[in-house]
């Protein structure tokens, strides 16, 4: 607030100087100048009736001559007096106009406001570095999830974007450069309450001058980076990033797995998906021969990922040299002259992966039109053009920017589901499919929340109280409906941690520990019905027994002696 | 020789004189206390005020500080005169009134002195 004080007080010096001394000058003018009054007295203005006829003149309120009719000469300098005062505020006004309408004060005062708002957040928070398509997709994620975010940016239009969208909760955005030290200390890094930073810029340098600011500045918070190159991924790592996702290596592992086993792709996309976001089952894609079209840092690892599956890849670049493509056909793709020569007839899949989502349409649309059983997995780049990609649908449409939010999600948000994932990928694909089959049959078709408890006074305190009474939990009980034991909630428990110790198929009769943890997904309802029974020792009570104990001490006592 | 310090230090200086015109002479006697002299000293205090606007640092704090109680006192000293006096239409009469002006402006006085001590020790201070 200060500064901005400072700032407006300075400009106005001039104009108020200007005001103060047209003020004086008609004000002792008018008392100087002689009047008469109505018994033909002569008479002066006093300088305080002076200043009220001058105050009112000069804001052109105009309430007349008093406390007598002016005489000419008054009247006269009333005249030059009223020209002088009026242009003086004129001027004065027009000034502060401008001044409210600068760019520095305007910055100064959306700083200040943003600054105002992270001292009042008083809640765990996000910092997000970066608001692009996948800022965006992160931040819809972060708030569906009732987890509060800030974001930075350095492009104003992109957080005008953000104003109007339509979250859940007031966003604070601020414009600046994430690499600077005061911005990120603005944006609240030293702050208790933030937990963990994104970099998500797509310029690999913007995304290091973050984590380099950071190692200094608060290196304990954790950091994920976005990575396009190597060299840089490595660089950001060393200064102490907690994970680095490269959208690229990312996107191409992601297609090795759904060609090695669909089920586990199916499931990893039902689980990560935005929490009530329609999720799709792909089917399984076939074994063959595959063609690829585009060559760049993306192409490259679809079809390393492809050939470490064993399967051969047919690529088309338009630019090889350029891309350092040795065997490859060149043309773009959307022309039938090179699918044909790509052998289109007899491939099973084609991928299209070019930075240019019209072409990949165009491609995609040509593929299928030669041969109509290939499958056809599209690359989406922007979000916008999602309604596209809707109409000709795809057999896999893959789109960086959701790849890389929900690693974000995984890493720093959900650590538990993060191991679930990694212990899933080493299970084979039968135990995956029963899994995900059981999962959509009990759960549904939208992607469901995943949630995580830890057994203890903090978070369970019913179940803690149970289980210092001596009494076994097991946990079965956190899958029953409150209001209806019969019935089971939607949700299924995933992974059980005791100690160092992973656990994936649970049976309901697991007895629970102090300091146990759970990883379950499921329904928002099944959640809000699951917390019940961790803190409220009656409802606990009636699920492990059946039946509802008296609450209150009489009660107690007079039950107690009537079954003695 | 700048001109903005030769502008800063003339209204600095000149509100302390005028204020001390107007407060020097015998307290009970209209005579000594001419009424356009406050008002003079009022409308160079304040334009000494404006000029003291928008400096961040301690000695900036302290001028502007200064100037503002002087203003405050002048400003109270105007309008129990504009009190007493019916807006300027009879002489003063009240003696204790016009007491209580002037030794209103007799603080004011002190603080414009302050105002005048610190520009000289500011600029002791810079040697320059």
């Amino acid at each position: 607030m200060n500064s901005i004080i400072f700032l407006v007080l300075r400009r106005m010096r001039v104009p108020l100087i200007l005001l103060i001394l047209c003020y004086a000058i008609a004000m002792i003018g008018l008392t100087l100048m002689p009047g008469i009054d109505d018994q033909g007295h002569p008479w002066h203005l006093s300088i305080s009736q002076a200043f009220y006829v001058i105050s009112y003149t000069a804001t052109t309120i105009g309430f007349g001559e008093i406390p007598h009719p002016f005489s000419t000469p008054q009247r006269l300098w009333m005249l030059f007096s009223i020209y002088l005062t009026v242009i003086a505020w004129f001027y004065a006004v027009g000034k502060i106009i401008t001044l409210v309408q600068e760019p520095t004060l305007k910055r100064a005062i959306t700083e200040q406001r943003f600054s105002r708002q992270i001292k009042h957040l008083k809640e765990p928070f996000f910092m997000l570095c970066g608001y692009g398509e996948t800022g965006s997709n992160l931040l819809e994620a972060l708030d569906r999830m009732d987890l509060r975010a800030v974001v930075i940016d350095i492009n104003e239009a992109r957080l005008n974007n953000l104003q109007i969208s339509n979250f859940h909760y007031d966003i604070p955005t601020l414009c600046g450069d994430a690499g600077l030290p005061k911005v990120l200390e603005t944006a609240g890094i030293n702050s208790r309450y933030c937990k963990g930073v994104f970099a998500l810029a797509d310029d690999d340098h913007a995304n290091l001058a973050v984590a380099v600011a950071l190692s200094l500045l608060n290196p304990k918070l954790p950091l994920l980076c976005r990575a396009e190159q190597e060299t840089m991924a490595e660089n950001m790592a060393g200064m102490g990033a907690t994970a680095v996702i490269n959208p690229y290596r990312s996107f191409g592992e992601l297609l090795g797995i759904a060609i090695r086993s669909i089920h586990h792709y199916n499931l990893e996309d039902w689980l990560t998906g935005v929490p009530g976001q329609n999720h799709l089952t792909i089917e399984p894609p076939p074994r063959g021969r595959w063609i690829v079209c585009g060559y760049g840092r993306f192409g490259k690892a679809v079809v390393a990922n492809l050939r470490q599956e064993g399967i051969e890849a047919t690529v088309i670049e338009a630019d090889p040299t350029l891309t350092g493509c040795t065997d490859c056909i060149v043309g773009t793709g959307s022309e039938a002259g090179t699918l044909i020569e790509a052998g289109i007839s007899d491939a099973v899949g084609i991928v299209a992966g070019t930075n240019d989502d019209h072409m990949n349409l165009g491609v995609a649309m040509t593929a299928r039109k030669l041969n109509p059983n290939i499958f056809v997995v599209t690359r989406k780049n922007h979000h916008f053009n999602a309604p596209l990609f809707e109409h000709f649908r795809a057999d896999l449409t893959m789109q960086t920017s959701r790849i890389i939010s929900h690693e974000c999600l995984g890493h720093l948000v959900w650590p538990l589901l993060t191991t679930f994932l990694a212990l899933m990928k080493r299970k084979p694909s039968d135990w995956v499919e029963q899994l995900y089959r059981d999962a959509i049959h009990h759960i549904g078709q939208w992607s469901p929340e995943t949630w995580e408890i830890t057994i203890g006074q903090e978070h369970t305190p019913a179940i803690s109280e149970t289980l210092d009474l001596g009494q076994d939990v097991p946990l079965a009980a956190l899958l029953r409906d409150p209001s209806d034991p019969e019935q089971g909630l939607r949700c299924i428990p995933l992974l059980h941690v005791r100690a160092d110790r992973k656990r994936t198929d649970l049976r309901p009769d697991l007895m629970l520990e102090e300091g146990d943890c759970l990883l379950f997904c499921g329904r928002d309802s099944a959640q809000r019905q699951q917390m019940q029974a961790l803190w409220n020792t009656n409802t606990l009570d009636y699920l492990l027994t059946g039946e509802i104990r008296p609450n209150g001490l009489l009660w107690r006592w007079f039950t107690q002696r009537s079954s003695n | 020789m700048n001109t903005e310090k030769v502008v800063f230090g003339f209204f600095i200086v000149l509100a302390m004189t005028l204020n001390f015109g107007f407060f020097i002479g015998e307290y009970n006697n209209p005579l000594h206390h001419p009424v356009y002299e406050l008002f003079a000293a009022i409308v160079v205090n304040l334009i000494a005020t404006v000029l003291k606007f928008g400096d961040r640092t301690q000695i900036g704090a302290i001028h502007l500080s200064t100037s503002l109680v002087a203003d405050l006192q002048l400003i109270t000293a105007a309008i129990v005169w504009s009190a007493v006096t019916d807006m300027g239409e009879v002489p003063t009469s009240d003696l204790v009134s016009l007491g209580s002006v002037v030794s209103l402006s007799g603080g004011a006085f002190l603080a414009n002195v302050t105002s005048v001590v610190v520009l000289i020790v500011e600029t002791v201070m810079t040697r320059r």
